[in-house]
């Protein structure tokens, strides 16, 4: 748009056109101070988080408390492996939520399908089933997985976390999947089992790779869930299997003063996820919103 | 060889419902076995079976109806607190002004941060000593002491302070929530009402508000279970303390199984807390459920 002078631009127009043009700049303005400064409010705090992670160690818990480090540092990034085996704690919960993801977006896809092929009036039920599933109060579920998981003899083990963080996100990852199955139409399959692949065959190798951004979405909440996870860890896991969160939470109990390897570790445990998160916010959304929003 | 659909259905499903089966369903039956006997976490092979006794025990206890009334008080100021900012920041964006695409990435992203995260900042910016919080206050006049305020050892102020936390962790879904189902609202009702003279809080009034009402049911029964089920935040924030001012149901009954080892009370007290959830989730499903089946 060419540059006019605005004495010129206004000079041939009514009054009421300069006002309304003045009225909504003046309206836009608002609208984008008060949207800064609350995104500022709510980013505001992991900044700090950050900063402080990165001040030298002794900054972390001073009174009067500073915003910004005074040089930026890496001691309390070190500092943690000293306090606590926080290595071996990113390991398992690494461990914990890639095996359970994987076995609930397979298992999960395979019942969808089955749903969503041959029996559709399972398929409602099973929506009303997750729903009911998730409308149960963690702790609630907790207190007899606990009994469960002790007298097999299966505390403070891997295995025992894999099972119960894949059987919470079944529910979640079969209902994700019936929608993406339900929009590929059935004659796909039948193209797929022309060429005499049996069911399993035709699933496997033609219809997953179909609904890969169904099981994108299903593996990011999954993993979330069980990376996320912090009452059934702190529940069924002592030093063996003891996952990030818990780890996290004694730097609360055992080292209450020096504080910066803490936040250090939250953010190594927060912030590869939220960036990734930045990247795939489109198969987030779509997740959350499903079910809430008619598409 | 054709299998009949039953049959491979039942196939494709079998793992699936084995987790489910072990993991989800039969815990609900052993819960509510559990909780009509004594049981200690130490020997729980000992058991002694009591009838209702866990249920009357916990519903005249003291600490049980303080839990269950904190936990009223958290999910009401929470989720309202949590609703109106999300709309108000939904609304925001939904102006499209330059920027506004970056400002709703950007808020998106503690989407997928762990309560347990939230919890950490929180402790650390509310403490009374070394907390940014205080400080900020003070230097803005609010307080007269950088210490004035104990967040979190005043039994006063707890509560709230792990209210805070959660409205901080959980607002940005709420925007996404409405500002998904203001997006859905067709353009031409806003055209045709601005022709007819309305102004931009009629707009909001008649056709903003009453379109995002199925919307925000949905999200706000969402909320409402997910607050009741908060721990990680209370727990890693105050423990429930100081002296029980900030216990919600969760902590409690966490304590009741691992403190006082108490597998029968703590099972009543589940199953008392999943028939509160689904009595008040019934009433929203009924509401919901019969528009979707006309829908399809």
């Amino acid at each position: 748009m060419a540059h006019i002078p605005l004495k010129e631009t206004f000079a041939e127009k009514p009054v009421w056109f300069v006002n309304f043009h003045v009225k909504h700049k003046i309206w836009t303005l608002i609208v984008l101070l008060t949207t800064c400064l609350l995104a500022l409010l709510f980013l505001g705090p992991y900044i700090y988080l950050l900063l402080t992670s990165l001040k030298p160690s002794a900054e972390a818990v001073t009174a009067p408390p500073t915003l910004w480090p005074s040089k930026f540092s890496l001691e309390n990034y070190l500092k943690m492996f000293d306090y606590l085996p926080i290595g071996k704690y990113f390991l398992n919960s690494l461990i914990t939520a890639g095996t359970s993801t994987i076995l609930s977006v397979f298992f999960g896809a395979m019942a969808a399908y089955g749903i969503s092929r041959f029996s559709s009036i399972t398929g409602s039920y099973f929506l009303l089933f997750t729903l009911v599933i998730r409308m149960v109060p963690m702790i609630s579920i907790a207190i007899p997985i606990y009994m469960i998981v002790k007298s097999m003899g299966l505390i403070d083990t891997h295995f025992a976390l894999i099972l119960v963080y894949t059987s919470l996100n079944v529910p979640f990852a079969i209902w994700l999947m019936i929608g993406f199955f339900d929009s590929v139409p059935k004659e796909f399959d039948e193209a797929a089992r022309v060429d005499g692949c049996s069911w399993i065959g035709a699933f496997i190798r033609i219809i997953l790779p179909v609904s890969l951004p169904g099981l994108a979405t299903t593996a990011i909440f999954t993993f979330m869930l069980a990376w996320n996870d912090f009452l059934f860890s702190l529940l069924m896991t002592s030093t063996n299997a003891k996952t990030a969160t818990v780890g996290i939470s004694e730097f609360l109990t055992a080292y209450n003063l020096d504080l910066g390897p803490m936040t250090a570790a939250a953010i190594s445990f927060s912030l590869p996820v939220m960036i990734f998160s930045f990247f795939v916010q489109r198969y987030i959304v779509s997740g959350m919103t499903l079910g809430a929003v008619k598409e | 060889m054709r299998l009949k659909n039953g049959a491979l259905s039942t196939i494709f499903f079998f793992p699936a419902g084995i987790f489910m089966l072990v993991f989800l369903v039969y815990p609900i039956f052993l819960l509510i076995r559990d909780s009509f006997y004594k049981i200690d976490i130490i020997n729980p092979s000992l058991r002694e079976f009591v009838g209702f006794a866990n249920y009357t025990n916990s519903l005249t206890s003291e600490r049980f109806l303080k839990a269950l009334w904190n936990t009223v008080v958290y999910i009401g100021i929470a989720v309202g607190f949590e609703f109106i900012l999300g709309l108000i920041l939904a609304l925001l964006l939904s102006n499209a002004f330059k920027g506004s695409q970056f400002i709703r990435t950007l808020l998106l992203s503690p989407l997928m941060l762990a309560p347990l995260v939230t919890g950490i900042i929180w402790k650390f910016m509310l403490n009374d000593q070394f907390g940014i919080i205080n400080w900020g206050l003070y230097k803005l006049g609010i307080l007269s002491d950088p210490h004035q305020i104990l967040w979190l050892s005043d039994s006063r102020f707890a509560l709230y302070s792990t209210i805070i936390a959660d409205i901080w962790l959980t607002t940005p879904f709420i925007m996404l929530v409405l500002l998904a189902g203001i997006k859905g609202i067709p353009i031409s009702l806003y055209e045709s009402a601005e022709m007819d003279g309305a102004n931009k809080w009629h707009r909001f009034r008649y056709i903003t508000f009453p379109s995002l009402i199925p919307v925000a049911t949905v999200a706000l029964l969402i909320r409402i279970i997910d607050a009741a089920r908060t721990f990680d935040i209370v727990w890693v924030l105050t423990q429930g303390g100081p002296g029980f001012s900030s216990e919600l149901l969760s902590t409690y009954m966490y304590k009741t199984l691992t403190r006082y080892g108490e597998v029968g009370q703590s099972s009543a007290m589940a199953v008392i807390f999943i028939i509160i959830l689904l009595v008040l989730s019934s009433f929203f499903i009924t509401k919901m459920w019969s528009p979707r089946r006309r829908h399809s």
